[in-house]
């Protein structure tokens, strides 16, 4: 373990190298822009302190992904995005959880165990609709067996489209969010 | 060379002449690379049974067709793999549709247990003489007769959805059950699992999966091949490109499209960047679930930086919209191949030198080495392939044995390990990855030049293809057949993770129930990919 801890001292950490460098000599479209989660991160931790005390427990509920979504919302965990040191986090248990992430179309087998989450967390609560699927359907639109997005069920407070939607997209989308008058109204009622 | 060895196909199809009188070997397939044998349902069990077990064909897929405004009947479908022959053996059976009933193939082959189960709730075919008849997709609340693969069957009608968690009860002195999920306590996939316990040991594990069916097979039905294209990788997340990849052969194979090199080539390097992904996430998903949890992160970067190279290079992180029928979308210049080695190599030493910390560390090896156990006789039996087969020494890859993208022109070997615990996985996974990035360089060096992909031109209508691939879970298989109109009629598809899942419930019995997700973890299957 020494020899891992070891390897970044020489290396240099991670901590403000968000993106992978890529070469300058590579198509522009295809660079990713570097340093947004860092300006956008800490933004939404001011947020997050005012509205929040400090910390916003999200809690994820697939309801017929694809598991691309799921790998987003993994990935705001790494040491890349790291979104904890925001006052983010995801937790266990929906009895924990200031808002629900929802990822997928609403299979119908999964409907119930949607409204039994829902009512399992406690209020006020953000309801929010991750990726394409969860917000209209997406490419799933118009099986028989989804209902076609969240919105279909219950409304939802904030939608964050992508097909995953980009783990940066998914922070600046929360950070838009909290913005909203509606949401605040709502988080302080 | 006229060993019978080395040629499983013909000797399988000189045994099916001689004891199997009333079978009718289909000459009229052209594909040189599949056979088609038509059976009678009701010798359908047997002739499979002899294919598998004395005529080493490796099972593929089992699904069933709707030709009953056609011919008045339902079409069985049975492939097999000939390897180490470049070849696939089908055997076809037809049902009556007025009485869609045949002897379970399962009965006698256990491999084909979870497809025949799938066929019933998906087209009403019932296997007879099933071991395990429960409904597999279908959840509590379908109402009976409710089978949306039929062509007759109209989504539009309204339709009393009320799933109920039921499962079956396990009862005596000291035993207790123990229900999980759908909802997990984690960012994963929905699946209930029900372990019977005594104590803390598992005695059985039921694994109940459907939750997040979409019903993409039928929503293709009609579709045009580019739309097919885009489902098809949005089946699963993780596997998207597999997916893809897997629907273009068998767009190709059915239209007689060969793919130009270079398109071949982009392919192969999106495809062993899909599975580098996956594999790291499997080994930061061991890393954490024993509390290891430098390593865990230390793998997670390094799949972060994967995804990223992905989106760099090919416009995607979870590179959709790469591969299409025909070839590729996306070319890589000499200055995208040169970077992509040299962050790979970062990656390699990144990886090996967590590898090497995780296997150095002695409470790791207490938790990992002989845990979930998987004997090579259960992955026979139950057909199961990829990764964790190979981890319990299964000596099959479908990237040696069938070829398909670049594979056949490249070095690599087929890395095995016996032991078939978690550590085995562990290992595995590690060398697979190095064994990826070996490929990658392999191309790198030697791209070939010309154009991306093939034009695909007016599809030929009334024609079918199927075709495999090796995804980061194992033989990853889709059929497709087009209408007159060439629109889609028919679509199939079968994972790794359909043939590993009830593989993973028999390598947990006997472990105790915290070490259950660390198994789970280690062969890391797909829920999305079984539900479709």
């Amino acid at each position: 373990m020494f020899e891992i801890l070891r390897h970044p001292l020489r290396a240099g950490s991670l901590a403000g190298h968000t993106a992978l460098g890529v070469p300058v000599a590579l198509p522009a479209p295809l660079r990713e822009r570097a340093g947004d989660i860092e300006v956008l991160g800490h933004a939404l931790r001011e947020e997050v302190r005012r509205l929040f005390a400090g910390s916003m427990k999200l809690r994820h509920l697939d309801l017929g992904s694809c598991n691309g979504c799921e790998g987003e919302l993994n990935a705001l965990l790494n040491p890349f995005y790291d979104v904890q040191r925001f006052g983010i986090d995801l937790v266990a248990s929906p009895r924990h959880a200031d808002g629900l992430l929802v990822t997928g179309p609403v299979s119908r087998h999964l409907e119930e165990a949607l409204r039994l989450t829902e009512q399992a967390t406690p209020r006020p609560r953000l309801l929010i609709a991750v990726g394409d699927c969860a917000c209209d359907g997406g490419f799933c639109a118009g099986s028989f067996a989804v209902a076609g997005g969240l919105a279909a069920i219950m409304p939802v407070d904030v939608r964050i489209p992508g097909c995953p939607p980009h783990p940066v997209a998914i922070v600046e989308a929360l950070l838009a969010a909290l913005g909203q008058a509606h949401v605040r109204a709502m988080l302080k009622g | 060379m006229t060993s019978p060895g080395l040629f499983p196909l013909d000797v399988a199809l000189r045994g099916i002449r001689e004891r199997f009188a009333d079978a009718v070997i289909d000459s009229d397939r052209t594909s040189l690379r599949e056979r088609t044998v038509v059976v009678p349902a009701t010798r359908l069990a047997e002739v499979a049974q002899a294919v598998a077990q004395e005529w080493s064909g490796t099972f593929v897929t089992l699904f069933g067709l709707d030709e009953c405004a056609e011919h008045g009947r339902y079409r069985v479908h049975v492939s097999f793999s000939m390897a180490p022959e470049d070849a696939v053996l089908t055997l076809i059976a037809a049902v009556p549709a007025d009485a869609p009933r045949y002897p379970a193939v399962s009965a006698r082959l256990p491999a084909a247990a979870w497809c025949e189960r799938e066929l019933h709730d998906m087209l009403g075919v019932t296997a007879e003489g099933h071991p395990d008849p429960r409904p597999l997709v279908a959840h509590d609340g379908w109402p009976a007769g409710t089978h949306p693969l039929r062509k007759s069957f109209r989504a539009s009608e309204p339709w009393d959805w009320s799933p109920r968690f039921r499962s079956p009860r396990v009862e005596g002195e000291g035993v207790f059950e123990i229900p999980v999920g759908p909802i997990h306590a984690g960012i994963i996939e929905p699946g209930h699992f029900r372990f019977s316990s005594v104590g803390e040991s598992v005695l059985q594990l039921d694994v109940k999966l459907g939750w997040t069916w979409r019903g993409l097979e039928k929503l293709a039905e009609g579709q045009s091949i580019q739309r097919g294209t885009e489902l098809a990788e949005r089946i699963c997340g993780s596997c998207a490109f597999a997916h893809a990849l897997a629907w273009s052969k068998a767009v190709e194979e059915l239209a007689g499209i060969p793919v130009p090199p270079r398109g071949r080539a982009v392919r192969t390097v999106a495809a062993e960047l899909e599975r580098i992904a996956n594999h790291l996430s499997d080994l930061a998903g061991i890393a954490n679930d024993v509390a290891y949890v430098v390593g865990g992160a230390e793998f997670m970067r390094w799949k972060e930086v994967v995804h990223q190279l992905a989106d760099a290079l090919f416009g995607h992180r979870w590179l959709r919209g790469v591969c299409v029928p025909g070839g590729v979308r996306v070319d890589l210049d000499d200055t995208q191949q040169q970077w992509l080695r040299s962050v790979l190599s970062e990656v390699r030493t990144g990886v090996g030198l967590t590898s090497r910390a995780v296997l150095a560390n002695e409470a790791v090896l207490d938790r990992l080495t002989n845990t979930g156990v998987l004997p090579l006789q259960v992955v026979r039996d139950l057909g199961a392939t990829g990764a964790a087969a190979r981890a319990s020494g299964l000596d099959f890859d479908v990237r040696r044995d069938h070829p398909y993208a670049f594979y056949k022109e490249l070095d690599f070997q087929v890395v095995r390990r016996t032991a078939g615990d978690v550590k085995a996985r562990f290992e595995l996974k590690t060398d697979e990855i190095f064994e990826s990035m070996n490929l990658i360089d392999q191309l790198v060096n030697r791209m070939p030049g010309g154009p991306l992909a093939q034009h695909l031109g007016a599809m030929p209508g009334d024609r079918w293809g199927f075709a495999m691939v090796e995804s980061a879970r194992g033989l990853l298989s889709h059929w497709l057949r087009l209408g007159p109109d060439g629109l889609i009629a028919d679509w199939r598809v079968r994972s790794g993770s359909h043939a590993l899942w009830p593989a993973l419930a028999q390598s947990v019995p006997g472990n105790i129930v915290p070490d259950f997700p660390l198994i789970n973890k280690s062969f890391n299957l797909c829920y999305a990919c079984c539900d479709k």
